[in-house]
């Protein structure tokens, strides 16, 4: 067990004051390449930006090792956190181990630039606190199937970034990527959606750059990390389409 | 802070909900799972905790709360004794860790809702005689019972319900069974956890603090702290 237990000598538990390093989040169902994305971040961005990696699990530390076993970024910079079995809980409702997490990493490495959350692979509607991360990706995959992005969700409506993963596997699924990229960005109001495939490096090299423009804006003081919220804007059935943010009189 | 929030602080503190990292620990029935403890027994577990480790708690969290309330006008509070007391009473270094994150937890709350109060702001010079270890759980709890006008037997039984349902909550994902039984099982601990309340607020001082280990419950928080694929943090 990693020794966590020492206290720095100023008080980081205070209110969130200005911060270089950029919290960010990763969210979205499991299997759609979180863990992927976020080596794929290490792999082209660790050159650059001194970087650390937070991971939620179901079960502790699967994540981790495999971040670790991917030779991305040094071991002791990832670092998994327990979440009893409530994953969407860990990055929502109580957050205490995660922040935990990212201010010891932020303590131990400083100064960081980036950090990187992956949520505890859950669903639609899992998204993070903004008292944890600054800004969140919210990743989903052709493989899930194209209509998933219209299906909606605060994740897929409002994340600071939807990825559309595994691009490269959509001729194999069935799936038209520019649809599914049309139909996320109606749904999203014109918020950036990115298909990404790790094999084709101008997708990646997009998403890199989004991370960098965050930054930028996040140290200029520009960006203001924003909840997805709990419910999205959403239709219930023809003509209804309606958007609240509380739950339903009727 | 108003003055009448002993009752609602009561019930705070004991909710499973307080965002203070209490949700990923299981009072180390994973553990005890692990090494073999069935379903039909998390009862007994219930009340062999609340009768050793858990009772040494409620103490150790009344003396704090005497500690903050002891101290005249202006002089420093010091908790020193009491996390030295219940640090050297907690003989498993994964518990002591976990006892550490938990305060950790609840001292960001604390300092969140009342950054200027003397028993708060004592908590920064608590740790200062358990080198490397950060405030121990039942320091920061009596710490904030005192900001929340919390009385003894309300701070002590609030240690003891939470150690209670932090297990039945824990059994409900790592055990099959029907969530209404858990409830059974806290309500049957009614006793003991009513017995714990009178051994804890009739403690005298640190020296005096129950040494209420359990030895089964620090080996298999000991196995627990090296296991692959943890549902909870201890």
């Amino acid at each position: 067990m990693p020794e966590t237990t020492t206290a720095p000598s100023t008080a980081p538990d205070a209110a969130p004051t200005a911060r270089r390093t950029l919290r960010l989040g990763v969210a979205g169902p499991v299997g759609t390449g979180k863990s992927s994305l976020i080596a794929t971040l290490c792999r082209e961005l660790s050159g650059e930006l001194a970087m650390a990696v937070v991971t939620n699990d179901i079960y502790t530390d699967e994540d981790a090792r495999f971040l670790r076993s991917a030779g991305v970024l040094d071991a002791e910079r990832i670092r998994a956190v327990e979440t009893g079995a409530c994953p969407h809980t860990a990055i929502r409702d109580d957050i205490t181990a995660n922040l935990d997490a990212v201010e010891d990493l932020e303590a131990e490495f400083a100064p960081l630039d980036l950090v990187l959350v992956e949520s505890g692979g859950d669903n639609l509607t899992a998204t993070f606190s903004p008292a944890l991360i600054d800004a969140q990706i919210f990743c989903l995959d052709v493989a899930g199937g194209g209509d998933v992005a219209r299906k909606g969700g605060p994740g897929i409506g409002r994340a600071d970034v939807l990825v559309v993963n595994k691009a490269d596997l959509a001729p194999y699924v069935g799936v038209d990527v520019e649809r599914m990229v049309a139909d996320a960005s109606a749904a999203r109001d014109g918020r950036p959606v990115l298909a990404v495939a790790r094999t084709d490096a101008a997708s990646v090299a997009r998403l890199c750059d989004w991370v960098r423009g965050v930054l930028t804006a996040h140290r200029s003081g520009a960006h203001v990390p924003q909840d997805p919220g709990p419910m999205a804007p959403h239709g219930h059935g023809p003509g209804a389409g309606h958007g609240h943010g509380h739950g339903h009189a009727s | 802070m108003t003055d009448d929030t002993g009752a609602l602080g009561a019930l705070l503190l004991a909710d499973a909900r307080l965002p203070t990292g209490g949700h990923a620990h299981s009072a180390t029935l994973e553990g005890a799972t692990a090494a073999g403890l069935t379903a039909d027994r998390v009862g007994e577990y219930v009340r062999a905790r609340l009768a050793t480790t858990a009772r040494t708690e409620a103490a150790a969290a009344v003396l704090a709360l005497r500690a903050a309330g002891a101290a005249p006008a202006g002089a420093p509070i010091d908790y020193g004794p009491v996390q030295a007391a219940v640090a050297a009473r907690t003989p498993s270094r994964p518990l002591r860790e976990a006892s550490a994150g938990l305060g950790r937890g609840l001292a960001r709350l604390a300092r969140r809702i009342a950054p200027d109060a003397p028993a708060v702001a004592a908590l920064d010079t608590a740790a200062a005689a358990t080198p490397g270890l950060r405030p121990l759980r039942p320091v920061v709890l009596g710490a904030l019972g005192a900001v929340l006008g919390l009385t003894e037997g309300q701070t002590a039984r609030a240690v003891l319900y939470d150690d209670a349902q932090t297990v039945t909550a824990a059994a409900l994902k790592l055990h099959p069974g029907d969530p209404l039984t858990a409830v059974r099982w806290v309500l049957d601990a009614a006793p003991d956890i009513e017995e714990s309340v009178r051994r804890a607020t009739a403690v005298r001082g640190p020296r005096d603090l129950p040494a209420g280990s359990a030895p089964l419950i620090d080996a298999w928080a000991g196995a627990h702290a090296h296991a692959t694929r943890r549902l909870f943090v201890a």
